[in-house]
């Protein structure tokens, strides 16, 4: 038989590779950089004290960013994720003193389920997900608004369901930060262990590829989906845990860091490249930024437009143009 | 001996890693109808896109008249006084013919952004006249039938001596793929005028009305221009023979291991199948390690018939049966895990997963054989995938580049690889499978269609051309307008002729 194709000598291939890596490993670089310059800025910013500060208020980000990393991996959003951590919250409020352990239960359940609707309705009738988002995001933040009458409601009674969760330590670390770093250490060793675990990277790369191999896309697509909204509750139960509150606008201001977290991580906005352990690197960087910001004096209100510039730069720099065509 | 009204010297072009053309020399003479014949991915295409200025040569020249010429865009070539009359007709169906045959050259027909109706009108039907032709300007092209607007498109093409003052050089793509009988007569006809006062390329890859109509025949093969014959003393065998380089086609598509499926038992039954406004009434039966071959040309409601039965899309009426259980898919999912697979036309979109690796594509559709339970065995999915790569020859730096790299035929491989791993496949649909492959590829994939027989495999061939559908089948039929219009035995030693099987097409 004669020979059919060459392909490139192996050689330049190696190098292409070695790009690829050094890339890939940037953001690792960049969060290294970071922290120590903020840590010539600010010399006591690795004590003990300022670490937990940190990891606390990266808790509830990291988890909403590893919900949207499954659904940017299909290629998708989800912009209505940190709305429904809000109205997460009220419900918390709401249902805690009556029901208790049932009502956190309650809760996690009703956002999964509120995340399965947003999937099923965007994989069956074909909607961009954004718009169909874009929607969600007015209806939950309203429904929040308006069972919890527009204010904030003070979790007292019942607030032992949930108060644990900030309360405990390890080795002077909170429990909270250290269980969400190891979920999603569960969720990238599944992607990697799972014969089906790149799904959705392969829905974000070559949906019709995936759809024309017996794969099932609208499955993972509303698993995407359901997963982002699971993670929207447990982000809900750690801010009304923190802030022994409620309230119909509390998440939404995690909207733009958490989403930033993901891209800046090196998961493509396009879908198909990424993964939990890239938005954990994401998040540390966005919480450090956060400390590295305050720590040289600017005030906390210029730091929504830094999320949003650093969500447009991240993308810029990671987004295949050769892809553009597909891009949503 | 005159100056060539068209020469090509030494032309090199080459696409990534692959060579397209290599070193081609040829010239045109006036009053000449060249052939230029070669198999699918012997270079042609690319040749003639460098004429009409789509392409840029690595290497080499075109001369006109003796001049160097370089073409930039398409408008250089026209203006070269270059027409093409394309293989895919490239026609506006919803306005008319003069308005086609002018896109573009309208000049002084358009006025302020409005149509000049009479000279837009009064210059296609000069086009027209030049070929005698009875259309009327003023028709709409989707009211004319496929032959006419060849003829259309022809009419565009001589619309080139506008702008050129020296003979103009027609390129016919294969322009005779989809004509019979009379069509056929009315082209030569055309050809013949043409010769008049111009100078034609004839690109086909039927062998016997290129010796008819050509003064002089180039044959091209890998990119290389192999022989130079004069039709008076060539026969269609011989120019076969350098085409594909090797004594016959039965010994190409590997004709000699097709197996007798006389007694196997029937694994997929097609009964009464409609999908509206596509096809209707289509009954079909295939054997265990059968291959059905199923010609029909563009909008025959052959692909829609393929992907109905592969659950990709829904039908109105009648029944699939595999293995004697009526069966419905709402979508591929339920059809693989049947046992169907699907080797779409669509490679890059619909076959491989861009950007995932070879190894991850190859366990794209089922991950079963290297995985226990939801758990893949990273050792045993390693091995696998380079006996995969090893079997099917996939020239790959390894299991793990991205599939995006490969050439066309090694997708097509990987393609064929994720198939074959699934333990579950009963029927494989192959949708052109050796569109776009080189000739080696082309073989490869017959051989393993041969081997996938053997195994009791059964196959659903739309191929890429008629010999290939003849020579693969065990039975065929032919498609036309959504129904069945014949059905031909093809079982080993009774092919039918690629003519017959032309006849029920159009």
């Amino acid at each position: 038989m004669s020979d059919t194709t060459t392909l490139a000598a192996p050689k330049p291939r190696v190098a292409v590779d070695w790009k690829g890596r050094l890339v890939s490993a940037l953001p690792l670089i960049g969060l290294v950089l970071l922290v120590i310059v903020v840590t010539i800025n600010q010399p006591n910013f690795l004590a003990l004290g300022s670490v937990r500060g940190l990891l606390e208020s990266m808790a509830p980000i990291l988890l909403l960013a590893l919900g949207q990393t499954f659904v940017i991996l299909t290629g998708g959003i989800d912009l209505s994720f940190a709305a429904t951590a809000s109205f997460g919250t009220v419900l918390l409020a709401l249902w805690l003193p009556n029901l208790g352990m049932l009502g956190l239960v309650a809760v996690l359940a009703t956002m999964t389920l509120i995340g399965f609707v947003n999937g099923f309705v965007i994989a069956k009738t074909q909607i961009p997900s954004f718009i169909a988002t874009l929607g969600a995001l007015g209806l939950y933040s309203g429904l929040g608004l308006a069972i919890s009458g527009a204010s904030n409601i003070r979790i007292s009674q019942g607030y032992e369901a949930i108060g644990w969760i900030t309360d405990l330590r390890i080795a002077g670390l909170p429990l909270s930060a250290i269980l969400v770093v190891l979920i999603a250490v569960v969720i990238a060793v599944a992607m990697k262990v799972l014969a089906r675990g790149k799904s959705f990277h392969a829905i974000g790369l070559a949906e019709q590829a995936v759809l024309m191999s017996g794969g099932s896309t609208v499955r993972i697509r509303i698993l995407a989906f359901t997963l982002c909204g699971l993670f929207s509750g447990l982000a809900a139960v750690m801010l009304a845990a923190s802030q022994r509150s409620g309230g119909p606008t509390l998440a939404d201001t995690l909207q733009l860091p958490a989403i930033a977290a993901v891209v800046i991580g090196g998961t493509a906005i396009t879908g198909g490249v990424g993964g939990a352990m890239k938005t954990v690197i994401g998040a540390l960087i966005i919480v450090v930024l956060r400390v590295g910001l305050s720590a040289i004096g600017v005030p906390p209100s210029f730091e929504q437009i830094v999320y949003g510039a650093v969500i447009i730069a991240a993308v810029v720099l990671t987004i295949d143009r050769s892809r553009l065509g597909v891009v949503k | 001996m005159s100056v060539p009204v068209l020469e090509v010297k030494n032309l090199t072009k080459t696409f990534k890693n692959v060579v397209a053309l290599d070193n081609i020399t040829f010239e045109v003479r006036k009053h000449e109808v060249v052939g230029l014949i070669g198999e699918n991915g012997a270079g042609k295409s690319t040749l003639l896109k460098i004429l009409s200025g789509i392409y840029q040569p690595d290497s080499g020249e075109v001369l006109r008249n003796g001049v160097k010429t370089v073409f930039r865009g398409p408008q250089d070539s026209a203006k070269a006084g270059i027409g093409m009359v394309h293989q895919e007709q490239s026609l506006v169906t919803s306005v008319s013919v003069a308005e086609n045959i002018l896109l573009g050259s309208e000049t002084d027909a358009v006025r302020a952004g409005f149509f000049n109706w009479g000279k837009l009108n009064a210059k296609a039907q000069k086009q027209l006249d030049k070929i005698q032709s009875p259309i009327s300007p003023k028709e709409k092209v989707e009211n004319l039938s496929f032959a006419q607007r060849q003829m259309v498109e022809l009419a565009k093409a001589l619309g080139v001596e506008e702008f050129s003052k020296e003979a103009p050089v027609i390129v016919l793509d294969e322009p005779s793929s989809v004509l019979e009988g009379e069509e056929l007569e009315v082209l030569f006809t055309q050809i013949e005028r043409l010769r008049q006062f111009a100078s034609v390329i004839f690109v086909s890859h039927r062998l016997d009305e290129v010796l008819r109509v050509s003064d002089r025949v180039y044959v091209l093969k890998d990119g290389k221009s192999v022989a130079e014959r004069n039709p008076d003393t060539a026969d269609v065998d011989e120019l076969h023979r350098l085409m594909v380089g090797r004594e016959s086609s039965a010994e190409f598509y590997h004709e000699d291991e097709q197996l007798a499926v006389d007694g196997a038992p029937v694994v997929l039954k097609v009964d009464g199948l409609r999908k509206n406004n596509a096809f209707s009434d289509v009954s079909f039966e295939v054997r265990k390690g059968e291959v059905l071959g199923i010609a029909g040309v563009q909008g025959s409601g052959r692909e829609e018939l393929t992907r109905v039965i592969f659950g990709a899309e829904p039908f109105d009426g009648g029944s699939i049966t595999l293995d004697g259980k009526k069966v419905r898919f709402s979508s591929p999912v339920g059809a693989v895990s049947a046992g169907f697979g699907y080797i779409p036309a669509e490679r890059r979109i619909e076959g491989i997963a861009q950007g995932l690796s070879v190894q991850d594509n190859i366990f794209l559709a089922d991950p079963s054989p290297v995985s226990v339970g939801p758990f893949l065995l990273p050792a045993k999915a390693r091995t696998v995938a380079s006996e995969w790569i090893t079997r099917l020859r996939i020239r790959t730096p390894d299991r793990n580049a991205n599939v995006a790299n490969l050439s066309g035929g090694n997708q097509q491989k990987v393609v064929l690889a994720k198939w074959l791993n699934s333990p579950r496949l009963r029927v494989l649909i192959l949708d052109h499978p050796t569109r776009g492959l080189d000739v080696g590829a082309k073989e490869d994939v017959y051989t393993f269609v041969r081997q996938l027989c053997s195994q009791g495999i059964s196959i659903i061939l739309l191929a890429d051309t008629l010999e290939e559908t003849i020579a693969l089948s065990h039975s065929i039929f032919v498609m036309r307008d959504g129904q069945i219009q014949r059905r031909f035995d093809a079982s080993p030693g009774n092919k039918p002729k690629p003519v017959d099987l032309v006849e029920q097409m159009v």
